[in-house]
C-alpha cells in the first residue's frame, strides 16, 4: 500500500462500523501507525468532517414546520379513531363502488372533495411560505405556469380587486396545486387553490359554489374549465361569498 | 405501529429529515414539503412496519424515495456507471477550514453532483451507518462507500471554492474606499 492509496482508504473510515470488516481498512490504519504524518493527517480529516458535520446540523429549520406536523397528526388521530365495523363498512362501500362503476368503465377513484379541503386548509391556516412575493398577478401566474402547475385560470373579479401578495406551488396526491395569495383589508389573507379538475371529485359549477365550513375558516369550491377552485379564508360564509363574485 | 408516538417520532426527526430534504431538493419549500409528505406517509402507512427499530431508516428511505418521484417527474433522471473505487481527498488550508460555516456547507452540498449529495449528507449528519445509508439509498454498501468517497473529495474542492469567494467579499472594499 503506498501513501495515496492509504489517505484515500483512510479518508472513508469510520471507527464503529463493526459490519464492515475490511482487510484494506486494517492495513490502511496500520500503515498510519508507521507513518506520523499521515496519523497527523488522518486526525486532521477526522476534524474537518466533525467541523462539517457541526456546521450541517446546525442549519436552520423553519420554525412552523414542527407546528404544522403537529397539527396534521391531531386532525390524522381524529381520522384514525374509527371503530372496526366502521372500516369493515367503509371498506365495503368501496368494494360496492368499485362493482357499480366497472359495469360502466374503468373506475377512477377520485378523493373526496372533503379530504382535499381539509388537507388544502390544515396546510393554509400556518400562513404558508412563498415561493414568489409580488402583487403582479400575471407574474405570479407566469411564475406558475413556468412550475408546470395549473397557471391559466379564472379569478373571481372581487377577489382578483383585493391584490395578491404572492403564489406557490403545493402537493396534493401526486398533483400540483397552485395556490395565490390575496390580502384583505384587515391583514387578512384569503387563499385561492386551483387543481386539476381530474385530481378530486368533481365540485359544483362556478355560478353555485359549495360551501363548506372548517373550523374558523370558510370555504368555497367549484369546478369550472378543467380545474377545481377552493378559495379560503377565516371568516364566515358570507364575506367569502363576495370574493367568490365575478360581478 | 403500536407503541410509536407520533408527536415523539415529529420531535425527534423532523430536524434532520427537513436537512436531508433540503440538500435533496436545494430549495427550502421542497424540503419543506418532503418532511410533511414523509409523516403524512408515516400516518398512513407506518402501521405497517413491524421491526420499531427501523423506524429511522424508513422514514429518510420515504422522504429519498419522494426526493426521486418528483425528480423523476420533472426530469428524465439515470443512474450512471460507476467504479467502486476511493479517492484521496483534496488539501483543505487553515484559512478555508477558518471559513466554513452552516451556509458554505449547504451551498457546498447543493453543488455536489446528484449521486454524492444524498450518501454525503447522511454521512455528515453522523446519525446513520453505512450500512444504514445503504438501506436509505436502496443501494449496495460498497457503492456508498466509494460515493462518499469521491463526494467527501468533490466537497472539500467546492468547500475551498467557496470559502475563497466568501474571502473575496469581505476584503473587497468599495472603489472609493480603496487607498
Amino acid at each position: 500500500m503506498n501513501e495515496a492509496e492509504a489517505r484515500a482508504i483512510l479518508s472513508v473510515y469510520r471507527a464503529g462500523e463493526s459490519e464492515i470488516e475490511d482487510a484494506r481498512f486494517e492495513e490502511a490504519k496500520r500503515y498510519a501507525e508507521a507513518h506520523p504524518e499521515i496519523a497527523r493527517w488522518w486526525a486532521e480529516q477526522k476534524e474537518l468532517d466533525d467541523l462539517i458535520a457541526l456546521k450541517l446540523v446546525s442549519t436552520p429549520v423553519p420554525s412552523d414546520l414542527k407546528t404544522r406536523l403537529t397539527a396534521w397528526e391531531q386532525r390524522s388521530s381524529r381520522r384514525t379513531t374509527w371503530s372496526g365495523a366502521a372500516l369493515l363498512l367503509a371498506a365495503s362501500i368501496v368494494a360496492a363502488a368499485i362493482m357499480f362503476s366497472s359495469s360502466r368503465g374503468p373506475f377512477q377513484p377520485a378523493v373526496s372533495m372533503a379530504d382535499y379541503r381539509d388537507e388544502m386548509v390544515s396546510f393554509v391556516k400556518v400562513t404558508p411560505k412563498l415561493e414568489l412575493e409580488s402583487s403582479d398577478l400575471s407574474r405570479l401566474q407566469d411564475f406558475l405556469a413556468k412550475a408546470d402547475a395549473p397557471a391559466r385560470f379564472n379569478i373571481p373579479k372581487k377577489l382578483k380587486e383585493l391584490g395578491p401578495i404572492g403564489c406557490r406551488v403545493l402537493r396534493f396526491r401526486g398533483h400540483d396545486v397552485s395556490l395565490i395569495c390575496f390580502e384583505r383589508a384587515e391583514g387578512k389573507l384569503v387563499h385561492l387553490l386551483v387543481i386539476d379538475a381530474a385530481a378530486v371529485a368533481k365540485a359544483g359549477g362556478a355560478n353555485n359554489p359549495q360551501y363548506a365550513a372548517e373550523g374558523e375558516w370558510a370555504t368555497a369550491t367549484w369546478t369550472d374549465g378543467g380545474h377545481t377552485y377552493l378559495m379560503t379564508t377565516q371568516s364566515d360564509r358570507a364575506l367569502l361569498e363576495k370574493y367568490v363574485s365575478s360581478s | 405501529m403500536a407503541g410509536l408516538d407520533f408527536a415523539q417520532l415529529v420531535e425527534e426527526y423532523y430536524m434532520p429529515l427537513y436537512r436531508f430534504g433540503l440538500s435533496l431538493s436545494r430549495k427550502e419549500s421542497d424540503a419543506f414539503d418532503l418532511t410533511q409528505h414523509t409523516f403524512l406517509t408515516w400516518a398512513t402507512k407506518g402501521h405497517q412496519l413491524r421491526d420499531p427499530a427501523k423506524v429511522k431508516t424508513w422514514l429518510f428511505t420515504t422522504l429519498y424515495r419522494e426526493f426521486l418521484a418528483n425528480k423523476r417527474r420533472a426530469e428524465h433522471f439515470t443512474e450512471a456507471q460507476e467504479d467502486a473505487q476511493f479517492v484521496k481527498p483534496p488539501h483543505v488550508s487553515p484559512s478555508v477550514v477558518d471559513a466554513i460555516d452552516a451556509g458554505i456547507v449547504q451551498q457546498a452540498l447543493h453543488a455536489l453532483d446528484d449521486r454524492y449529495r444524498a450518501p454525503v449528507t447522511l454521512f455528515y449528519m453522523q446519525q446513520h451507518s453505512y450500512r444504514e445509508i445503504a438501506e436509505i439509498l436502496e443501494i449496495p454498501i460498497g457503492t456508498v462507500m466509494s460515493r462518499i468517497s469521491r463526494g467527501k473529495a468533490e466537497m472539500r474542492t467546492k468547500l475551498t471554492d467557496l470559502a475563497a469567494v466568501d474571502v473575496r467579499k469581505v476584503i473587497s472594499m468599495p472603489k472609493e474606499q480603496r487607498p
